[in-house]
């Protein structure tokens, strides 16, 4: 298992390099100059050639490169062109927040989306089984700005019942952390249902309710358990949606987190700001998927790996 | 919130609640008194003579006085701030050697008490005094470490926090040396979804909101709503930058053309819910240097399209027409887009971010360019001179690329000009000259639009970005 991990980190440094190399050539050839964002509506070509010296945008690209690269292996993320801060020292503000509305989508996903499926299982056809289906299907369709809006609209404006936007204790937290896991929901409980429908078909489940196992054990002890691996898959996977989905959620509802602020570095052309940031996600999105493959080996104990 | 590094506009807007500059820009636009009492100036409009006011305290007690000033403008241009805004200071003898990292002092500048500040300019320029009260040339105290978090000034409020992409909050400076704030606190929320601003306002939570420009049309038809609404002509002009140095766009007659097909008040009507007013040359009404006898090119397709046949393009021309996906620009486009077709005239929108169409239109890689310019501060010159002097072709403003030694000849002795009076009348030649050349479609001039709660008294919507201090506000029923 150890080695497992370790191997698997190693393997991730070229992939990360790979999403250096990537981000770094796309901003070079992409239109926009960070130094024309600095110097704001009117300047003279003295100051831009001067600032564009002082940050190396004059070199040729691989000095750019292995100037930027040489920083990161250092641990050195550069400063922002526009604050003049430690890129370091926003991403470290900025994640915790991030994390903390994508960890509480995926909790209300996983609650909300595993029950309804399983519910959902229990009486395919039924009542339960058809508003089940059509709240996936809302809930897969609509895009998560227009499911935001529509939260601050009723709960906020008309209901009052909590704040349109901002960011504090737990009821700045749910309407965010709704409209970022309405579409999880709504896919989970499509997935629970059909992996659960399968498993409840098979020859255990019946030696289970032969024996006189009530209901509910049979469901969650015996045929939920069985039907996880799917389920992590797709929390697995979701969870670089929810990375890229908090950045229209947070524009949103102004949550003051790193999908804001790398919006905010690609309008301003920030690059520094952007390539940190990119390169950090990167890095959460590589643990979380080593995250699910270990989940695989602890819900299914056929799955080792060595 | 480093002055010395605020190019736009919410940066400058929070820096002067917490800054002071030698002058400051009353919400109507004027020019007054900051930290210096008084100014004179020399019969040859070179020398400034400016009378500090003495007892101001920076918000950590360090005192203001002549070696601020010193101070304060060495740091905008110092190269080791990396700073790329110090053009306002740039008028001053010496100081863009300085900037340039040629000279390691500026002699422009001298401070013969602790209360009293002599500028030597390069040459007369009669503005000098409303560039002093910009957000970058704010006075700043020598010991802060770290202006852009912490900012310390000798302003109206007191910083307090700021939670990065979420809101700032201000203390009032009961010791402000014009009065205290009347109201305790002031907090600016930074909601980057203007429909979820609009929801804050409706739920209560923000006081005072500018109202979107979609919003615009419903909330004046809304009984309720349209009492809380304040509006205010803005110095905010929307133009379509004509390149004048591509293809058919050189002949005056085609960019002429252009002006008459498009049907301004209409788009103004309808895209912009009536917030503006249509522009007839760069001058708007509210400053000195506007003619209230130009008339602006009617909406005439038929003379349109008898200018491009005199052109020698009776059958219409090809043009690229570049905009941002930010603001009004899309919609602007689309309708600007139709009109000229009506006249014959093919224009493609090139629709890309913001940053990406500036530099384009800056290189001189867009034929027209729908955009916005914010006036720095409210005098004629801050129009014409970046907009159109030849000697801001690109960066400097003027991406129309307008080349005209008469009115470069113009703009210039305006500069020079101490008189008011013919100062202004030099402005006015000067825009009808260019407005005649038609180096862009003269679109209009913004009107500010805010929502103001019934609680809150006295806001007065600014002209002028930095003009509202909010230092007359009050809350109360």
């Amino acid at each position: 298992m150890f080695a497992f991990i370790v191997r698997r980190l190693l393997l991730a440094i070229p992939t990360l390099f790979g999403v250096l190399i990537v981000v770094f050539l796309l901003l070079y050839v992409a239109p926009g100059d960070p130094v024309q964002e600095m110097v704001g509506e009117r300047a003279d070509p003295e100051t831009i050639a001067r600032l564009r010296k002082e940050l190396h945008l004059d070199e040729p690209l691989l000095n750019q490169f292995t100037h930027y690269t040489g920083g990161v292996l250092r641990g050195d993320f550069g400063n922002s062109y526009i604050t003049q801060r430690p890129i370091i020292q926003d991403i470290r503000e900025r994640f915790p927040k991030t994390l903390l509305l994508a960890g509480s989508a995926m909790l209300l996903a996983s609650v909300l989306g595993i029950t309804l499926g399983v519910l959902s299982a229990r009486n395919p056809g039924g009542w339960f089984d058809r508003l089940g289906l059509g709240v996936a299907y809302l809930g897969i369709s609509f895009p998560v700005y227009w499911v935001g809006l529509i939260l601050i609209l009723v709960f906020a404006v008309m209901l009052r019942w909590l704040p349109p936007s901002g960011y504090g204790g737990i009821k700045y937290l749910i309407l965010p952390a709704l409209a970022l896991g309405s579409r999880s929901i709504a896919f989970l409980a499509r997935v629970t249902r059909s992996a659960m429908l399968e498993v409840l078909g098979g020859d255990y489940v019946r030696t289970a309710r032969a024996k006189g196992l009530k209901e509910r054990v049979v469901i969650v002890r015996h045929a939920l358990r069985n039907a996880l691996i799917p389920i992590i898959t797709v929390l697995g996977l979701d969870f670089g949606y929810y990375l890229t989905g908090s950045i229209l959620t947070e524009t949103i509802f102004s949550w003051p987190g790193l999908g804001r602020y790398v919006v905010n570095a690609i309008t301003r052309r920030d690059l520094p700001a952007i390539q940190g940031s990119v390169l950090f996600l990167s890095v959460v999105f590589v643990l979380v998927n080593l995250l699910t493959d270990l989940a695989y080996a602890k819900a299914d104990p056929r799955v080792a790996y060595s | 919130m480093d002055p010395a590094l605020s190019t736009d506009v919410p940066t400058g807007r929070a820096v002067a609640y917490v800054f002071d500059g030698l002058t400051r820009f009353t919400p109507d636009a004027k020019v007054v008194p900051g930290l210096a009492k008084s100014w004179d100036v020399s019969p040859d409009g070179i020398t400034y003579t400016f009378h500090l006011r003495t007892g101001v305290k920076f918000h950590d007690g360090e005192p203001f006085g002549a070696k601020t000033v010193i101070y304060s403008f060495q740091r905008v241009l110092d190269p080791k701030t990396k700073g790329g805004r110090g053009w306002p200071l740039y008028p001053i003898k010496g100081a863009e050697d300085f900037a340039a990292g040629k000279a390691t002092d500026f002699p422009g500048i001298a401070a013969p008490n602790d209360s009293t500040v002599v500028f030597t300019l390069k040459e007369p320029l009669a503005i000098f005094p409303k560039l002093l009260a910009m957000p970058v040339t704010s006075m700043v105290p020598s010991q802060a470490t770290d202006l852009g978090q912490k900012p310390i000034g000798t302003g109206p409020w007191k910083f307090v926090e700021w939670k990065h992409d979420d809101y700032l909050r201000f203390a009032k400076n009961p010791d402000y040396f014009d009065g205290a704030p009347k109201a305790d606190s002031l907090m600016a929320r930074i909601i980057p979804e203007m429909s979820t601003a609009t929801a804050e306002f409706e739920a209560g939570n923000v006081d005072v909101l500018t109202v979107p420009d979609e919003a615009g049309k419903s909330w004046q038809a809304d009984p309720e709503k349209s009492k809380l609404l304040q509006s205010a002509p803005a110095l905010r002009f929307w133009y379509v930058a004509i390149n004048v140095t591509r293809g058919p766009l050189a002949d005056p007659r085609v960019r002429q053309a252009l002006n008459y097909a498009v049907d301004v008040n209409t788009i103004l009507n309808v895209v912009m819910a009536g917030r503006g007013t249509a522009a007839a040359g760069v001058v708007p009404p509210s400053l000195p240097g506007y003619d209230a006898n130009r008339k602006g090119y009617t909406h005439d397709v038929a003379k349109a399209k008898q200018l491009l046949a005199a052109a020698g393009h009776p059958n219409g021309i090809d043009v690229e027409l570049w905009a941002a996906t930010t603001d009004q620009s899309p919609r602007l486009s689309q309708a600007i887009q139709a009109n000229l077709a009506e006249a014959g005239i093919r224009a493609k929108i090139v629709q890309r971010d913001a940053s990406s169409v500036r530099e384009a239109a800056r290189k001189g890689a867009s034929d027209l360019y729908v955009k916005e310019w914010w006036a720095d501060y409210p005098d004629a010159e801050n129009f014409l001179f970046p907009l159109l002097h030849s000697k801001n072709k690109g960066p400097g403003g003027n991406v129309s690329f307008y080349a005209n030694p008469k009115f470069d000849a113009l703009v210039d002795q305006a500069h020079r000009e101490q008189d008011e009076a013919k100062r202004n009348s030099l402005y006015t030649q000067a825009d009808q000259l260019q407005f005649d050349d038609a180096p862009m479609i003269y679109l209009f001039f913004y009107k500010d639009m805010y929502a103001v709660q019934p609680w809150i008294h006295a806001f007065q919507v600014p002209a002028v970005f930095n003009g509202q201090r909010w230092t007359d506000v009050t809350i109360g029923k």
